[in-house]
């Protein structure tokens, strides 16, 4: 473990570097992957499936291929029967095989059954209606209670899928964990909270949706252009279903205009490549906003129920979590979800003795659940901070001091860590570095807790309420995800950075360039960073799990170590003095004695004069635990008492992510987080209607929230240190939106006494629940 | 498509009466989306931008082609207010009244405004000249008006008489580029109150059983406003869709026109 370096000494580590990529972004350079230039290529449309859940009994595609410009139609008739998961996770992935791609019986309203290459758009999609096909409607399960009724249909009666925990009740995977004895915890506390909460459908909206670009390079091989968080799994997934080997297939990621977990999944992909491997030319698919919504990938709605035992001075003895996670049509991260809206969540109250969690995942008719920002974490988060600030409410104590008496801290462990991972066991851990206490210190202060809780101040029918919730999350998936970087040194003593990281707008290639330059003594500018191409970098798993700071950070810091290492044994031969007393700054080699040798000299030496060799290195790193980043988050909200409007009118999320790599970048991160869950707590909604079709699938009537909507978020990073990472640095990107739905939620409550369990807490829900608590009265 | 940039109104009034099926492009906010939402087509349009007698403003005659970025800064304060929460700005930069007013969506931001002003739509056509239609015969359904395919749509004509005290206000998923649930326009002159609404009806209405019940009070008492939203909330002829309920509608009508009327009085 390397020693504690005080972050204020760092060069290029700890300052808001521009983003390297900044200046091509903001003037328009085609940097996307549909920007590239389509002049020749076929471009796909898709048809939808109009049914929930029906048996196709024949497709004929005649019409469409005798369309003039149509060049390829695709079907479960004439496409590879393998199946496989489309979620992008390491291999084996931990979600069931049970999809191929194009299945026989289509499960969902929106799911795909056939695709059109043609020369146009515009003929792609004349075409895709003139397939005529049949089917035999199957009775549809449109909820987690149908579901899990006892004559439910089934979902997945195929043969063929693999990895589902009990198809025949729809079931997708489980989890159960018992410590202690929860229910005698429970019995045995002097109070006692229990609390349901359910999530919606919501879509993450990427600025830019899924769009692939693929042709075949000059020996023929297989090159997928596209904006994916996961390009070595995408590899890997489409060598399996379109049964080529992994080194006849390229995949790049140029720049991508924002993922939130919906990019990692391989959806597009193998289709474009069959049509370029069928046709010989190049292809390109692009998901309209439509298409987006419902056919792409969701959140995982979820019922959490959460029940607490806690003693009257407000510790916790008992904490009890049951999930019932919605996959829809397919189990597309269904365990992993689930899981971790225990694995997130319940190691924060590390006091309690007994904790029990219950998990299940169910397959319905509906649109299908994937990786999401938070990843089920911010489900759960919704029922164990409202169970918390109920539990406040019923020892009459402040909500913060029950969190303070009750939250993990540094040299302290939870048995979940060890109990449950992503697909097997997880890793035990010791939290290295919490600083929840001054996160919550500051939040206090700066929302003016003290003055607002309780006063519910009235202006005309606006009252408002403060509330608040604490997070953690992780960095990376311990003992599972591996991330590696390769540096090399240029004749000007400048680096090349190689790294499989995949930079999703997020800031990472920017990031792991500083943490190179603060290890090589030499500015950003001289950092050289080149990312995610499975033939010139080497692997990453890719953007989730807030796994790149510290996976592949930790591997940049590792790859740069070992290029400095190098660098020192030239630069002692060249200075004539001992490699242990030269360090590297201002771009030179400075020995004890003082004297110096330049980078350039020493590359010029290495490349050019004697004893030649490449200076570089490659590393690897896997995580031996994840680190959690904490966050203490705070509302203001306004109630219209008449209407039944929530307006957001100031926001504090203080967090602990370590050292920030660049401040600017990890701030943005927070609020583009608390931003993203605003959405998801007031207004975000996918609408189903009774025979499982999106109702709202266009940004008309999904309503993200826009600047207007927006309070003053104010994003306050903590110092902080993580031995285990990279210059102290931990995970900053997801855990943020864990919080505004539980705040939001408080902050009501303190308002105007009613608790919304139903998220997202629109007008007409505020209004409803104010209705019931007046009827009580 | 067949694209005529119309340099006078003449000129517009003429294609019009060549290609009666021609689309009218103004602003282009309602049009584009059409075009790029829905993938319509039209084969001719007929562009009204350049015109500048269509943009011409005054007291009691307001241009069709007027931004509702001038309308924000203009005399009529509750046509002002109702403009604010038109789109962004750039929506707002490009979208005209008469837009509004053609494509009479139930949740049109002006439409209350015209509505409780009495105003009229003036509109011409090469063959017939100018008519001047009281908006209650103007609107006549969801999208509908009695606009003729050959007629443009060339002014709002604006009593000159209209209450000075407006008030507007509307509730909606958001605050920003929202379609409205429920928008609300009060009147209050000397001839009494005057309660205009929007997206509670196939078109925009008076709210005119509360209007004659506030008209009779002698004085305005919290009873007399607690009727007025109950009275509302009742006249009201809203629906269920995916943006709201027919009963979230009827209260949040009835609390803005109660609120509305209680802020005239301040």
């Amino acid at each position: 473990m390397p020693d504690p370096v005080d972050p204020r000494r760092f060069a290029v580590v700890g300052h808001n570097e521009p983003k390297v990529d900044a200046y091509a972004l903001v003037t328009g350079k085609p940097v996307f992957a549909g920007d590239a230039s389509s002049d020749g290529a076929l471009h796909i449309a898709f048809l939808a499936s109009t049914h929930a859940h029906a048996r196709i009994t024949s497709i004929d595609t005649s019409r469409a291929e005798a369309l003039d410009g149509v060049s390829l139609v695709l079907t479960h008739e004439n496409t590879p029967a393998t199946m496989y998961t489309t979620a992008g996770q390491g291999f084996p992935e931990p979600s069931p095989y049970d999809t191929r791609m194009f299945n026989p019986t289509v499960r969902f309203v929106g799911e795909r059954v056939a695709a059109v290459a043609a020369e146009t758009p515009e003929i792609a999609r004349a075409a895709t209606k003139l397939i005529d096909v049949a089917y035999e409607t199957l009775p549809a399960v449109l909820s987690i209670d149908e579901a899990l009724a006892p004559d439910a249909p089934i979902i997945h009666g195929e043969d063929e899928a693999t990895g589902i925990h009990d198809a025949a009740r729809n079931i997708v995977s489980v989890v159960d964990v018992d410590i202690g004895d929860v229910e005698a915890g429970i019995a045995g506390s002097a109070v006692a909270v229990d609390t349901t909460c359910e999530t919606q459908y919501a879509q993450h909206v990427p600025i830019e949706p899924h769009v692939v670009r693929a042709y075949l390079d000059n020996d023929g091989r297989l090159v997928l252009l596209t904006s994916t968080q996961v390009p070595f799994h995408v590899r890997r997934i489409v060598a399996r279903v379109l049964d080529l080997p992994v080194h006849r297939i390229r995949v790049i990621k140029p720049r991508v205009g924002g993922g939130f977990g919906v990019k990692q999944e391989i959806l597009l992909e193998d289709v474009t490549g069959l049509v370029t491997l069928r046709t010989g030319r190049p292809a390109v698919a692009e998901l309209s906003r439509p298409e987006e919504f419902v056919s792409s990938r969701t959140r995982h709605p979820m019922r959490v129920r959460v029940r607490l035992g806690a003693t009257d001075d407000g510790t916790l003895r008992a904490v009890a979590m049951d999930v019932i996670s919605n996959t829809g049509a397919y189990g597309s991260h269904g365990l992993t979800v689930m899981s971790n809206a225990g694995s997130k969540t319940l190691p924060l109250y590390n006091r309690a003795p007994d904790v029990r969690y219950r998990g299940r995942t169910v397959y319905t008719n509906l649109p299908v659940g994937g990786a999401y920002r938070g990843y089920g974490a911010t489900q759960g988060y919704f029922a164990l901070e409202t169970a918390m600030d109920e539990l406040a409410v019923k020892l009459d104590m402040d909500p913060v001091e029950v969190r303070r008496r009750n939250h993990i801290r540094v040299g302290e462990t939870s048995p979940i860590f060890a109990a449950i991972g992503e697909g097997k066991p997880g890793v035990e851990q010791t939290v290295g570095s919490c600083e929840l206490e001054r996160c919550l210190d500051i939040g206090v202060e700066e929302i003016g807790w003290a003055d607002k809780r309780g006063a519910r101040r009235r202006d005309g029918p606006w009252v408002h309420g403060v509330g608040m919730s604490i997070h953690m999350q992780g960095s990376g998936i311990a003992d599972v995800d591996m991330g590696a970087a390769t540096i090399k040194m240029n004749d000007d003593g400048s680096f090349n950075l190689l790294i499989g990281a995949t930079d999703l707008g997020t800031g990472s290639d920017t990031i792991l360039g500083q943490i190179a330059a603060e290890v090589l003594g030499v500015p950003l500018a001289k950092i050289v960073v080149y990312s995610s191409d499975t033939d010139m970098t080497p692997f990453d798993v890719g953007a989730y799990a807030s796994s790149t700071t510290y996976v592949s950070g930790n591997a940049v810091r590792r790859a740069a170590e070992q290029a400095r290492a190098q660098i020192t044994a030239v630069a002692s031969a060249m200075l004539e003095e001992d490699a242990g007393g030269i360090s590297l700054r201002g771009e030179a080699a400075i020995g004890a004695s003082g004297n110096r040798v330049t980078l350039e000299e020493i590359a010029l030496r290495s490349l050019y004069g004697s004893d030649q060799e490449q200076i570089g290195a490659t590393a690897s790193f896997v995580g031996d635990e994840s680190p959690p980043p904490f966050l203490a988050s705070f509302a203001e909200v306004a109630v219209d008492t008449e209407t039944g409007q929530v307006r957001v009118v100031d926001y504090v999320a203080v967090a602990d992510c370590g050292v920030a790599i660049n401040p600017h970048a990890a701030e943005g991160q927070v609020e583009g987080a608390i931003a993203n869950g605003i959405g998801y707590a007031l207004t975000e909604e996918m609408l189903i209607s009774g025979h499982g079709r999106v109702r709202n699938p266009t940004l008309f009537d999904y309503k993200i929230p826009a600047a207007p909507d927006l309070p003053r978020i104010r994003a306050i990073l903590v110092d902080s240190y993580e031995p285990t990472g990279p210059m102290g640095a931990k995970s900053v990107a997801e855990i943020g939106i864990n919080a505004p739905i539980p705040t939001i939620a408080n902050a009501i409550y303190d308002a105007v006494g009613v608790r919304l369990r139903n998220s997202p807490f629109t007008a007409e829900r505020v209004l409803a629940a104010l209705d019931a608590v007046a009827s009580e009265d | 498509m067949e694209f005529v940039a119309a340099h006078d109104l003449d000129e517009a009034l003429a294609a019009k009466a060549e290609q009666p099926d021609a689309e009218l492009l103004a602003g282009g906010t309602d049009l584009m989306v059409e075009v790029n939402l829905v993938h319509h087509r039209p084969k001719q349009v007929v562009s009204l931008r350049r015109i500048g007698e269509l943009r011409e403003v005054s007291s009691t005659r307001i241009g069709a082609g007027v931004t509702w970025s001038r309308l924000e800064r203009g005399d009529h304060r509750g046509l002002a207010e109702a403009a604010r929460t038109v789109g962004s700005p750039q929506i707002r930069a490009a979208g005209t009244i008469g837009g509004n007013v053609g494509t009479a969506s139930p949740a049109g931001d002006g439409l209350p405004w015209i509505a409780a002003a009495d105003a009229a739509i003036e509109v011409r056509s090469k063959a017939r000249g100018t008519r001047v239609v009281p908006w209650r015969d103007f609107f006549v359904g969801v999208k509908r008006t009695s606009l003729e395919r050959d007629e443009i749509i060339t002014a709002v004509v604006v009593p000159d008489d209209i209450p000075e005290a407006q008030e507007f206000a509307k509730v909606g998923a958001r605050n920003a580029m929202v379609i409205s649930t429920v928008s609300c326009l009060v009147m209050r002159g000397d001839d009494g109150f005057r309660i205009a609404l929007g997206s509670v009806a196939p078109t925009p209405i008076r709210a005119t059983a509360a209007e004659g019940m506030l008209n009779a009070e002698a004085k305005i008492t919290e009873a007399a406003l607690d009727e007025v939203a109950r009275v509302v909330s009742e006249e009201v002829r809203p629906i269920t869709d995916h943006r709201s309920t027919e009963a979230y509608r009827r209260h949040a009508a009835g609390v803005l026109a109660r609120r509305l009327v209680e802020r005239s009085l301040r």
